[in-house]
């Protein structure tokens, strides 16, 4: 078992003429993802990797069955291609971009939480299910088959944790990008929640990094609502006060946003802190997992 | 984008907030002739974009011409927290009755705007938020029907405040809140705002932070982003489109993402110290992770470099190609161990050892930093 993504799940790549839409549809075709179209506005008609490519989003629907979409748009269409999937009735969305406006994110979220649609996002690497699918930009190398999920702000270290754990002979039940902007389109809670109601997850390990209050107000969650083990590393204790360390949602503000504060909120709600990535091994072999 | 505080008066001033008489000086000489024409006493405060700059050193309330050419002589030979004073505001000294905070922003958990007042300005709102939540009041803004004036009247009744304070008050926190939505603002925020003695209301510091992301979609003027910048190399970093963050080891850093560049800094930190941070974000070329390395490099005394991409987004084996171009141009004699993993790893590892390149293939950082520690060991024994 797995979340967000199983058989069911039928992919629409959005952007997908693009030259980094075209790629990541050909490794996603690579990894089983059940890919059934792509859209791009004015290229309709055409495939890529074998797959047809749409008008817009509704067409896609109509013509594929499709039931999720990731894209691949540049960040100033992104606002405008997000209502007209949800328009269009896709319930999953996974939103790849980075440097999209903040104020466009505020509204993409309102518009999908008043739908009930569950979106992902921005500047997320997205959702894979080892051995079954993915949708996004993951390398599948590091991954392997297992009852771990992992959520993580970072996509290069989500990649980082699912492979040390892939080398202890751990495998992962579902590898989830939350997305590492100020405004997320769900909070890491949401996603905690359905890690807790997955039959095939044991144990979940979240990546945090500094900036927000994510980690803070999953502590609330965790404490009243997760009977599962949880693990957590939080990123960029030696980061300087007031800078962007590359993540648009990464940065200390005065004495809010910083990894103490995050392992304080955390440990108060029973949660395993990792003080480096390389214990996530030991942590995994404590509880038994694999 | 961090405005300077001058910048954000001028802005609030157009969109009709009261804001103080003032001008900006670069030289002594202009301090004595703006005070001269605002008249005595004046505050003059430093223009640097850094927190506290109050409590160290960079406010100075002077009475007369002599106060202020020695208080002015000092803020421009100064540093506030190791930035350069290259400007002063000279602004007119108002008379404090009470002060107040206001300020709008997006609160990340709601995914909401929000607008956050409180009797107890001047000081850090984090504080008041900690020491005494009662004395701040927020108001969730939904987007999608925007900002209406009941809003800020219902906010500041329940600072249990009177009727006079509401309606000049509220006035003001529309003007902000439009200032926020018109030029995309993280923050916009006034601390303090005062309360004159004859009862008017006048912003003593402006904030203004605009969203880089939508800086490209403002029509309005705006200064330039990346002059503003101060460290140099910070600064070579935005104009090639990568972070750098300038820090004080000797361990220099390139990594593909930011939360695995973060971890390594974390790691490095554990024995030796990193002499920055930098994040190539997901557009790597060739050319790129040459030009990083040239930038990594612009530091001196660097002990070594450590390379951590992985191959999701990034054409790793194209980044290589870079790294060994740039080291076989430059001779580069210092040890640089990289770790490289996802689509075209082998390919990758490969092409990094043609150059030199100590590769570690396993998957956590900790053994490549291991490994780096100890050739750098081994050289000093």
């Amino acid at each position: 078992m797995s979340i967000l993504i199983d058989d069911t799940t039928r992919v629409i790549v959005q952007g997908i003429t693009g030259r980094i839409g075209s790629v990541q549809t050909h490794w996603m075709l690579q990894y089983g993802t059940k890919v059934v179209g792509g859209v791009t506005p004015g290229k309709g008609g055409t495939t890529v990797e074998g797959v047809p490519v749409f008008d817009s989003v509704e067409e896609a629907v109509r013509e594929t069955g499709a039931n999720a979409s990731v894209f691949f748009v540049p960040a100033a269409f992104v606002l405008d291609a997000f209502l007209e999937t949800i328009e269009a009735g896709i319930k999953l969305i996974v939103v790849v971009p980075e440097h999209i406006p903040v104020r466009d994110v505020v509204k993409m979220r309102s518009f999908a939480l008043e739908r009930g649609v569950f979106a992902l996002g921005p500047t997320t690497p997205g959702i894979l299910v080892p051995g079954k699918g993915k949708m996004g930009i993951m390398p599948a190398s590091l991954f392997a088959p297992g009852r771990v999920g992992i959520i993580s702000r970072s996509g290069t270290l989500s990649y980082e944790f699912a492979g040390i754990l892939s080398e202890s002979k751990v495998g992962q039940s579902t590898v989830v990008g939350m997305g590492a902007d100020p405004v997320v389109l769900r909070n890491l809670a949401d996603i905690l929640e359905l890690f807790q109601e997955d039959e095939g997850t044991d144990a979940v390990i979240i990546v945090g990094e500094v900036g927000g209050e994510q980690e803070e107000k999953a502590a609330g969650f965790i404490s009243r609502k997760m009977t599962k083990p949880v693990a957590a590393y939080i990123a960029g204790r030696y980061s300087p006060q007031g800078k962007r360390m590359g993540h648009a949602g990464a940065i200390v503000r005065g004495s809010s946003g910083t990894v103490q504060g995050k392992h304080e909120a955390l440990r108060a709600a029973g949660v395993e802190v990792l003080e480096s990535p390389i214990y996530v091994a030991q942590w995994a072999k404590k509880h038994k997992l694999k | 984008m961090r405005l300077h505080e001058y910048e954000a008066l001028d802005i609030f001033e157009q969109n009709r907030i009261p804001v103080p008489r003032r001008g900006v000086a670069e030289t002594v000489d202009d301090a004595i002739r703006i005070a001269g024409e605002i008249g005595y006493p004046v505050v003059l405060k430093a223009q640097v974009l850094v927190g506290g700059r109050g409590l160290a050193g960079g406010i100075k309330s002077v009475s007369n011409p002599d106060e202020l050419e020695y208080a002015a002589e000092k803020l421009f030979s100064s540093e506030i927290k190791g930035l350069t004073v290259r400007k002063i505001l000279v602004c007119e000294k108002v008379d404090i009755a009470k002060e107040l905070y206001m300020g709008t922003t997006i609160d990340g958990y709601s995914g909401q705007p929000v607008i956050l007042v409180s009797t107890e300005g001047g000081v850090l709102i984090e504080e008041t938020a900690k020491s005494s939540p009662e004395k701040i009041a927020a108001i969730h803004i939904d987007p999608s029907f925007g900002y209406y004036p009941y809003q800020a009247r219902t906010l500041l009744r329940r600072l249990g405040l009177e009727q006079q304070l509401i309606t000049t008050w509220s006035d003001i926190i529309g003007q902000l809140y439009n200032i926020s939505v018109r030029y995309e603002a993280l923050i916009a925020e006034i601390n303090p705002l005062v309360v004159m003695a004859n009862g008017g209301l006048i912003a003593v510091d402006a904030v203004l932070e605009i969203d880089d992301s939508a800086l490209s979609r403002i029509r309005l003027p705006l200064p330039d982003r990346i002059e503003r910048i101060e460290n140099p190399i910070e600064r070579r970093g935005r104009q090639i489109g990568v972070t750098y963050v300038d820090l004080d080891g000797d361990i220099g850093l390139i990594s593909s993402g930011a939360g695995l560049g973060m971890a390594s800094m974390d790691i490095i930190g554990q024995k030796m110290r990193p002499a920055n941070f930098l994040e190539t974000g997901g557009g790597i070329t060739a050319d790129l992770l040459y030009k990083c390395m040239e930038l990594v490099m612009m530091k001196p005394d660097l002990k070594a470099i450590f390379i951590n991409v992985y191959g999701g987004i990034n054409p790793i084996h194209e980044g290589a190609k870079g790294v060994v171009r740039y080291i076989q141009e430059h001779n580069v004699k210092i040890p640089i161990v990289a770790k490289a993993l996802g689509n075209r790893q082998e390919e990758t590892w490969e092409i990094f050892r043609s150059g030199g390149v100590h590769v570690v293939t396993e998957a956590a950082t900790e053994k490549a930093i291991e490994k780096l520690y100890e050739i750098i060991s081994g050289q000093r024994g």
